[in-house]
């Protein structure tokens, strides 16, 4: 199966321009528009054109990275459009100000008590800390804002190209209410997000399911068309499809072309350990974890992953998780190699690693080099860690702690011990 | 603002310089899918009880209700019962042509329920859309029809069009969808073989521009990864199967 999905993306992606131009003839046809967005700066202006123009004064949003990744909110609020995120997770990280910090379950670091008070600094009133009073809190207050919003805003999971349609996955319903209530709806999707048929997208809706939450199918699958259709008593009056490039058009041939096969299901995050500890926040961009990484240099060039490209401790996990044996670690070698070639780490840090791949081949000059440097970290060791360095050397220390060398190495204890058994 | 031309043109350019990483075609797309669902059809009403059988652990599974019923005279009945339980009064439902007739209907407001079908078509203007859609979102209980119910994952597929508002099986807290035989099917693929017929020349269900798979009730695990249901959509979902099929 994940050898049939990953082939599926590889020939896509292989007639992109092909499968891309059915997929915007046919939402055209059905009266649907479509936009361009070389950058998150078009995208953003787009969709804040389509609301001026619709005269929208409140946005209810489904759950989308995309939009995320182009910083749409800030952009609708700048126009007098208030933008309601309406997944339950992203609900609650807008009501705090912050960012998601895992795909699938954006609020996964907060407690319930602190939803609580969220909820309680929102509505001005004592609320409860339990998940199922404040969901049937989060339903009545969101349920009037679909009802009262003129445009909605979605990403979209997949397209089909050969029927011109958008595919939204949900658990909670959201993506339901976002496509049929207001009288405007806006789709923002990268655009190495088409599928071919029907068929093919059958195949992808099971493994998404079951990589992102160990579900069959999610619980909501939403195939949309294009506007309300004859007949109907309700839907969109009008329908856009945002293309976003931002990046992944170059990848194509590029070193990250199997990065533009990623589902955004999570796995990866969820096995990966270095995620584990430091959380998503912690990435510091919008997409976290190893698959994040990627996306990152993708979408804001190798310079921002230069510090990133290293947040990985190659184990593999991330590429044993993936329902679509994307190559990870690989990448994120490839990523630390043109780092370096590139010269994008500052000079001190490189001559000091070319410095420590010398004395590390070196025995000699490792023991000299660890009887140095006992001297030297002195002045410097608080707490059995060294905190703080001087001179050109603190910008290593500046976000995290060096170990000190041992006061007895191990080559030291094991020479000594090999004396004593004898 | 980047135009159609320059994307498309990008996109060439890009992908001339790596025109594969590997050798890969696409999933294989039935040839004749109307001929193939209704060997689909066919075939099914052969081994139909075990894939109902299978339909039923998945539904519930998912958390779904599941109920069977004799004739479509039962039927009324077994909605009764559903609202007796919750204390529900209201009730929204698509079109009747779009479910089982008329007859229905009369039942159930016969059993002391307000029944609220749905109109055949569009609203007359914007303020009766309006109206319909206020009477929708207060309704206790929401009835609508089954196009495809899916045994591999005990999903309900709906397509939307006229007499079949998207909303039906949305805003009303409690879902009841009737079906029978017809509707079953036994996996995704196979929902797959109905989507290419529908959208090739096989004559639709509905002519709406929404197709809904609907696997349970809405959930959400985003507080503490706690489950909990009918965050947006409905909390409830029953699924009622008719011996006898809906058309008598």
């Amino acid at each position: 199966m994940r050898d049939r999905a990953r082939a599926i993306k590889e020939a896509t992606l292989q007639r992109l321009d092909h499968h891309l131009e059915r997929l915007v003839g046919n939402i055209e046809r059905l009266g649907g528009h479509v936009h361009y967005a070389a950058n998150s700066e078009e995208a953003r202006r787009i969709v804040v054109d389509i609301a001026r123009r619709a005269d929208a004064r409140m946005a209810v949003k489904s759950k989308s990275m995309a939009t995320e990744e182009i910083d749409l909110n800030e952009a609708l609020e700048r126009e007098g459009i208030t933008p309601v995120e309406t997944d339950l997770g992203e609900y609650i990280i807008q009501l705090a100000h912050e960012r998601p910090s895992h795909i699938i379950a954006p609020a996964i670091h907060k407690t319930k008590g602190q939803v609580a008070e969220l909820f309680e600094r929102e509505l001005k009133r004592p609320v409860e800390a339990d998940p199922e009073e404040l969901t049937k809190i989060a339903r009545a207050e969101l349920r009037q804002k679909f009802l009262q919003a003129d445009i909605g805003i979605t990403g979209a999971n997949f397209a089909v190209a050969e029927t011109g349609t958008v595919v939204l996955v949900t658990n909670e319903g959201n993506g339901r209410m976002v496509t049929s209530l207001p009288r405007v709806h806006v789709a923002v999707m990268g655009a190495e997000k088409v599928v071919p048929s029907m068929t093919d997208l059958m195949v992808f809706l099971a493994i998404l399911a079951k990589s992102a939450t160990g579900q069959k199918l999610s619980v909501y699958t939403t195939l949309v068309r294009g506007p309300r259709r004859a007949g109907e008593l309700e839907g969109p009056e009008e329908f856009h499809l945002v293309l976003l490039d931002s990046g992944r058009i170059a990848q194509l041939g590029g070193p990250l072309r199997e990065a533009l096969s990623c589902l955004r299901c999570g796995a990866c995050l969820n096995v990966c350990p270095v995620y584990r500890q430091i959380g998503g926040h912690a990435y510091g961009h919008t997409y976290p974890g190893p698959i994040g990484i990627l996306l990152t240099a993708m979408l804001e060039g190798t310079q921002s992953v230069k510090e990133l490209a290293h947040a990985s401790s190659l184990c593999g996990a991330c590429a044993d998780a993936c329902p679509v044996r994307i190559d990870i670690p690989k990448m994120l070698i490839e990523l630390r190699r043109e780092v370096d070639d590139r010269k994008i780490a500052p000079w001190v840090e490189r001559v000091t690693f070319k410095l420590l791949a010398r004395v590390l081949t070196r025995p000699v000059l490792y023991r000299l080099a660890a009887r140095v440097g006992r001297v030297l970290q002195r002045p410097f060791v608080r707490d059995g860690a060294i905190g703080r360095l001087p001179l050109f050397l603190g910008d290593w220390t500046r976000t995290r702690d060096l170990p000190p060398v041992a006061a007895r190495t191990f080559q030291e204890r094991w020479a000594a011990e090999r004396e004593r058994a004898r | 603002m980047t135009t159609r031309a320059e994307f498309f043109a990008k996109i060439r350019g890009e992908l001339q310089k790596k025109p594969a990483l590997f050798v890969a075609s696409t999933a294989a797309r039935p040839e004749h899918p109307v001929a193939q669902a209704d060997t689909i059809r066919r075939e099914l009403a052969e081994r139909w009880p075990a894939t109902l059988e299978k339909f039923r652990v998945e539904f519930e599974r998912v958390a779904g209700v599941f109920h069977r019923v004799a004739s479509l005279d039962d039927v009324a009945p077994a909605i009764e019962s559903i609202a007796g339980e919750r204390g529900a009064r209201e009730l929204v439902s698509w079109h009747a042509a779009s479910i089982a007739g008329d007859g229905l209907s009369r039942a159930l407001t016969a059993r002391g329920l307000g029944v609220h079908a749905m109109p055949a078509g569009e609203a007359a203007d914007a303020a009766e859309r309006a109206r319909l859609r206020a009477v929708t979102a207060r309704a206790d209980l929401g009835l609508t029809g089954v196009d495809l119910a899916v045994a591999e994952t005990g999903t309900l597929v709906l397509v939307s069009g006229a007499g079949r508002p998207r909303s039906t099986s949305l805003l009303p807290p409690c879902h009841i969808a009737l079906f029978d035989r017809a509707a079953l099917v036994e996996s995704l693929y196979q929902v797959g073989v109905f989507l290419e017929a529908w959208h090739g020349d096989g004559t639709p269900p509905g002519t709406g521009a929404v197709v809904n798979f609907i696997t349970g009730p809405s959930r959400t695990a985003d507080i503490e990864l706690t489950l909990t249901r009918g965050v947006h959509g409905p909390k409830e979902v029953h699924a009622i199967f008719v011996d006898g099929g809906l058309r008598g």
